[in-house]
């Protein structure tokens, strides 16, 4: 191959990168660069502010990690939100999905209904939901109103973090219920008709012939939600005013990071390697969500 | 194949870092072309701060109006930080965009300044400014390890014990002067979970004056100190009110976002703020009669706490001869009487206070009462991690779920190893 490159060779590969030059520029600016500087600052000590300084300290940072009690913590939360939310929000989307699909009357202003919580912006909703979790709010009044026990949603640890699940199946499961809806009605009639012939009933027909049938769509949104909770960060922002309070039990991985980068000072190197493994954590959740599903048509 | 990648990726990182360099080079010949302003030419300082309310705003733009018709040389470009203050201020001074001149807390003020992102205003002070006219703890709280005064705080507040007039008649109590009478008082008050006796903040920047009443430390030596029995036994009081005589509450649980709220709503017979309450007071809760009063004293002395802001400048700011006469203006006798005229925040010089006449005034005697003795809410470097620590056990404690004591060691363990590994 080597021998074989001619002048035109060249001047073809030439104005090929010459036209790929700016898409090229700006994700090497904007995608690479800064990844490649945050491995950088991962091995720092950081300061950026006044006399700037980075001071090499090999895997000092990343050592730290395991002795940092609100690292583990936020691990801790972040690994019980992300256990939680991506089967309970899969599941409901599934639902969801599938009824729509049944061919019920006013299909279509339901799919509008459920899919309206995707259009607001997470910040938004976290607001409305704030008013609603307070202590006066619209969620204990109903919960009051048919004999049920009402909680500090805000202010009590033991719930925050169940508040913000609960919010957020709300607000993603109807995003993946519309891939779903895109899957479900890929699935050919014939094998329900088989299906029929055999004599499976409804609940049969759902389990043995749909569920099956969306395993690569079900895979995909698994990984997305995945990576999407294992980031969870405006919410438990908003929640807590930034503090990841009450007591630490709103407190993710994200968070952290975010406090350590820009609340104290010269901890950006920390929060660079906190970064980075997080990063390793959702590429392991993520390919061992692939290994064990082993379904890849999809993507 | 693999040589033209290589040369090709060559040429993109020759690109990307001869960007980064021109970039450089803008600053600067930016440095050159702001340089020292010659005779007539406008100079435009930046300053930054975080915006208070609508008739506070009014304020500061009418002091910033007198100071640019007595400095025609000057204008000044006023931008309103309003969420997140400190992280973009950070951020922009790392990314050498940082205002000229800027508001800074207390709180912050140590470790913005070992950093050296800040410029020392010694060298500019003259005789006529009169720093001995400020009072000492504000002025001392903007004084670096070396001595050097880095800003020069604009206002400070403190704290006193706001009281609901109409039900302390109607209950026919007596305001309380120590801290034993304000538990009393409290119990007396307190209607189930209509109404609380005592509306509290569990946060260390409003009880760190009652952790140190019996003269335990919160920090020693900048590092967390606070689990010392002396003050897990100043700070049991606060939660027995809410665990055991269910007399207070925290401003959540009743469905309010701050004290100022839960008292003018009604929840709270007493609550204990800073003078910015009562404005919000008189605004949003106009039927709402309050009185205020000096804090409860505890252990037979008085304590409050002081929350000041200092105008400072950037070091890498250009126009530091502009920005110090904007900084004297706004920080000068002038300024200052201007700024605090309306009593959103109370004068740092002893002259203009004296003026201004506030310890006269019966809602704001006993915040300006409170000055001498208060305690500044600053500690040291450290102090942000410390704070961030035990708010987040602290509340576990008020809430009932272990005893204080308990989560204030494990608190200051892991405040202590954050600051060991820093």
């Amino acid at each position: 191959m080597k021998q074989t490159l001619t002048k035109k060779m060249w001047r073809e590969t030439g104005s090929a990168y010459l036209f790929l030059s700016p898409a090229l520029f700006v994700l090497l600016l904007f995608i690479i660069g800064p990844i490649v500087f945050a491995v950088f600052l991962a091995f720092h000590k950081v300061q950026l502010l006044g006399a700037t300084s980075f001071e090499f300290v090999g895997f000092d940072n990343f050592t730290r990690i395991a002795n940092d009690t609100r690292a583990k913590i936020a691990l801790w939360n972040t690994l019980k939100y992300v256990v939680i939310v991506v089967p309970c929000q899969t599941i409901l989307a599934l639902v969801l999905a599938a009824t729509l699909n049944a061919g019920l009357k006013g299909e279509r202003f339901f799919r509008i209904v459920y899919f309206l919580p995707t259009l607001t912006s997470s910040a938004v909703l976290t607001l409305i939901f704030m008013w609603m979790y307070n202590q006066n709010g619209l969620i204990n009044h109903v919960l009051e109103a048919v004999g049920l026990p009402t909680y500090n949603w805000l202010g009590d640890p033991d719930v925050a973090l169940n508040a913000i699940m609960i919010m957020n199946i709300w607000s993603t499961a109807p995003y993946f219920m519309v891939i779903y809806l895109a899957a479900l009605q890929d699935i050919p009639d014939s094998l329900y008709e088989a299906a029929e012939l055999d004599g499976a009933n409804a609940w049969q027909k759902f389990w043995h012939v749909t569920v099956p049938y969306l395993r690569p769509v079900t895979s995909f949104v698994v990984i997305m939600g995945l990576i999407g909770t294992f980031q969870l960060f405006d919410q438990s922002y908003i929640f807590s005013a930034g503090s990841g309070g009450p007591n630490n039990s709103t407190l993710t991985v994200v968070l952290l990071i975010y406090q350590y980068a820009f609340k104290t000072l010269g901890t950006m190197g920390y929060a660079a390697a906190l970064a980075f493994a997080l990063a390793i954590i959702i590429l392991i959740a993520t390919l061992l969500q692939r290994k064990l599903s082993k379904e890849e048509s999809l993507y | 194949m693999g040589k033209t990648k290589w040369m090709a990726t060559l040429g993109i990182t020759t690109l990307l870092f001869g960007s980064l360099l021109t970039g450089c080079g803008g600053g600067e010949e930016a440095k050159q072309a702001n340089g020292d302003s010659k005779q007539g030419e406008k100079v435009e300082v930046t300053l930054a701060g975080w915006g208070g309310n609508p008739s506070e705003q009014k304020l500061l733009q009418q002091t910033l109006d007198d100071f640019e018709k007595t400095h025609p040389n000057i204008k000044v470009k006023y931008e309103v930080i309003a969420d997140q203050y400190m992280d973009v201020i950070k951020t922009r001074l790392a990314g050498g965009q940082g205002p000229d001149v800027f508001y800074l807390d207390a709180f912050e003020a140590p470790a913005l300044i070992e950093t050296g992102a800040l410029e020392p205003l010694d060298k500019y002070v003259t005789d006529e400014f009169d720093i001995d006219d400020f009072e000492k703890p504000m002025l001392d709280a903007f004084k670096g390890k070396d001595g050097k005064i880095y800003g020069f705080p604009k206002d400070y507040s403190t704290l006193a014990l706001f009281y609901n007039k109409k039900m302390f008649e109607e209950a026919g109590l007596e305001v309380p002067k120590t801290w034993d009478e304000l538990r009393e008082v409290a119990k007396k008050l307190t209607k189930g979970k209509d109404v609380y006796g005592f509306g509290v903040a569990p946060e260390l920047a409003r009880l760190y004056y009652i952790a140190e009443s019996k003269g335990g430390k919160v920090v020693t030596d900048n590092k967390a100190s606070f689990a010392d029995p002396k003050v897990v036994g100043a700070l049991q009081p606060i939660v027995d009110m809410h665990v055991k005589d269910k007399s207070a509450a925290q401003p959540n649980e009743v469905g309010a976002t701050w004290g100022g709220e839960m008292f003018g709503q009604g929840k709270a017979a007493m609550v204990i703020e800073g003078n910015w309450a009562i404005p919000f007071l008189q605004d949003t809760f106009p039927d709402v009669e309050f009185g205020t009063a000096e804090i409860p004293m505890i252990n037979g002395k008085k304590a409050t706490m002081a929350y000041t802001v200092a105008y400072v400048m950037n070091k890498d700011s250009q126009k530091k001869e502009a920005a110090w006469k904007l900084i004297s203006y706004l920080t000068g006798k002038e300024g200052m009487k201007t700024w605090t005229s309306k009593g959103y925040a109370l004068p740092t010089r002893k002259s203009v206070a004296a003026e201004l006449g506030f310890d006269k005034d019966p809602l704001r005697a006993p915040l300006v009462a409170g000055a001498p003795y208060a305690t500044v809410w600053q500690n040291g470097t450290n102090l942000p991690i410390i704070v961030n620590n035990f708010n987040n056990q602290f509340i576990s404690a008020f809430l009932g779920e272990r005893p204080l004591a308990d989560a204030l060691k494990e608190a200051e363990k892991t405040a202590n190893s954050e600051i060991e590994n820093r």
